[in-house]
C-alpha cells in the first residue's frame, strides 16, 4: 500500500515535470524563436494614374517578385485577372483599365524599361525603381 | 553435418511462421496507424502501439523497429529524420522495457509524452553529427539549437497528443492485445510472456 503511494507520488511529480518542461521550452521558443526581419532590399513603386499623378511607395523587401513586392507596399492596391502568365493587372488603387473600350492599360516598368516579365515573374533587386503607369495604347488614340 | 541439421532445426522452432506473421501485424497495424493519422501534424500512435507491443509481446518489438524502420525509409524517403528514427524509436522501447513492471497508465502517458517532447531534441543530434564535416563547432551548435527552437511548438503538440492517446487508449487496447497474446499461446508451438516455448507445444 505503502509502496503504491510512494510510485503514485513518483508518477505526478513525473507529470508536473513533464507540464513543466513543456512550459520552459514553449518559453525558449518565444524567447529565440527566429523573429521576422526587415526585408534585405531596398525598393520604390510609382504608380502615375490617369490624371499623371504620382504616388510613391518605398519599402524593404525580401520578395523575389513585384507581385509579393507590390502586395507588401502599404496603401497600394491592385487587383486583375489570374491567367497563365500570371495576374492581368486591371486596377490599381481604384483606377481600372479597359482595352477593348478604349485601349487604356497598366504598363509596368522596372529602372525606367518596359518589364519583360508579368508582375508574377519580374524580379525584383535591390535598389529597384518600379513605375505602374496608366497608359492609353496609341493606335486607340 | 547432424549437429548442423539439429541447430537449424533449433532456429527453425525460435522464429516460427506464427511469430513472423505476428511480426508483420505489428507493423501493419503502426503503418497503417500512422497514415491514417498523417493529416494530423505530430498526432501519431507509433508511440503508443511501440510501448505497448515492448510490454506485452516481449522480444518480437526487436524485429519490429528495424523493418518499420525500413519501411518509413522506404515510403518516405531516406533523408535525415530517417536516421534519427533509427536511435529514436529503439529508445524508446528500451525505455519501455525497463519500466515494464510499470502498470499505470498515467506513467506510460507521462513517458509517450515525455518522449514527444523530446523528438525534436532527439533529432537535433542527426542534425548536429551529419553536419560534423561542415563548418565550426559553434556554427553547427548554433545552427542545431536554431532547428530544434523552430520545432518546439509541434514538439509540444506531439506531447500533448501522444499524452492524451496514452491516457486514453492504454487499457482498452491493452486488454485486446494481451487477450491475443493468451489466444496465440494457447497454439501448438506458442510462446509464453516473457518470449518462451511453451513445453506442452509438442514442437
Amino acid at each position: 500500500m505503502a509502496e503504491t503511494k510512494k510510485t503514485d507520488k513518483k508518477i505526478a511529480v513525473g507529470a508536473v515535470a513533464l507540464a513543466v518542461a513543456a512550459v520552459v521550452m514553449a518559453g525558449l521558443f518565444l524567447l529565440f524563436r527566429e523573429k521576422p526581419t526587415e526585408g534585405s532590399k531596398q525598393i520604390t513603386i510609382t504608380v502615375v494614374n490617369s490624371r499623371k499623378e504620382d504616388t510613391d511607395y518605398t519599402l524593404r523587401t525580401d520578395a523575389k517578385y513585384l507581385r509579393q513586392a507590390m502586395e507588401e507596399a502599404d496603401g497600394l492596391t491592385f487587383s486583375g485577372q489570374e491567367s497563365e502568365y500570371g495576374m492581368m493587372v486591371e486596377t490599381v488603387n481604384g483606377e481600372t483599365v479597359d482595352f477593348d473600350r478604349d485601349g487604356s492599360y497598366w504598363a509596368f516598368y522596372v529602372n525606367g524599361e518596359y518589364c519583360s516579365y508579368g508582375i508574377d515573374t519580374q524580379p525584383v533587386e535591390d535598389e529597384d525603381v518600379f513605375r505602374i503607369e496608366y497608359t492609353v495604347s496609341a493606335a486607340s488614340e | 553435418m547432424g549437429e548442423n541439421i539439429e541447430r537449424k532445426t533449433d532456429k527453425k522452432r525460435k522464429f516460427p511462421a506464427r511469430d513472423i506473421a505476428m511480426i508483420g501485424l505489428m507493423v501493419a497495424v503502426i503503418e497503417v496507424s500512422k497514415l491514417a493519422l498523417g493529416f494530423l501534424p505530430n498526432i501519431e500512435l507509433t508511440s503508443f502501439w511501440l510501448i505497448l507491443f515492448t510490454l506485452l509481446l516481449g522480444w518480437k518489438i526487436a524485429v519490429v523497429i528495424p523493418v518499420m524502420i525500413l519501411i518509413e525509409g522506404c515510403m518516405y524517403g531516406f533523408g535525415l529524420w530517417w536516421l534519427m528514427y533509427l536511435y529514436s524509436w529503439p529508445l524508446l522501447v528500451v525505455l519501455a522495457w525497463m519500466f515494464r513492471r510499470q502498470e499505470s497508465v498515467w506513467f506510460w502517458a507521462v513517458l509517450s509524452g515525455a518522449f514527444g517532447l523530446c523528438f525534436g531534441a532527439l533529432g537535433t543530434a542527426a542534425y548536429f553529427f551529419v553536419g560534423a564535416s561542415q563548418g565550426t563547432l559553434s556554427a553547427r551548435l548554433s545552427a542545431a539549437f536554431a532547428w530544434w527552437v523552430a520545432g518546439i511548438p509541434w514538439d509540444i503538440v506531439h506531447c500533448i497528443g501522444n499524452f492524451t492517446l496514452m491516457l486514453f487508449l492504454y487499457r482498452p487496447f491493452r486488454s485486446i492485445v494481451e487477450r491475443i497474446r493468451r489466444q496465440m499461446a494457447g497454439f501448438p508451438g506458442g510462446h509464453d510472456r516473457q518470449g518462451k516455448q511453451r513445453k506442452d507445444s509438442g514442437s
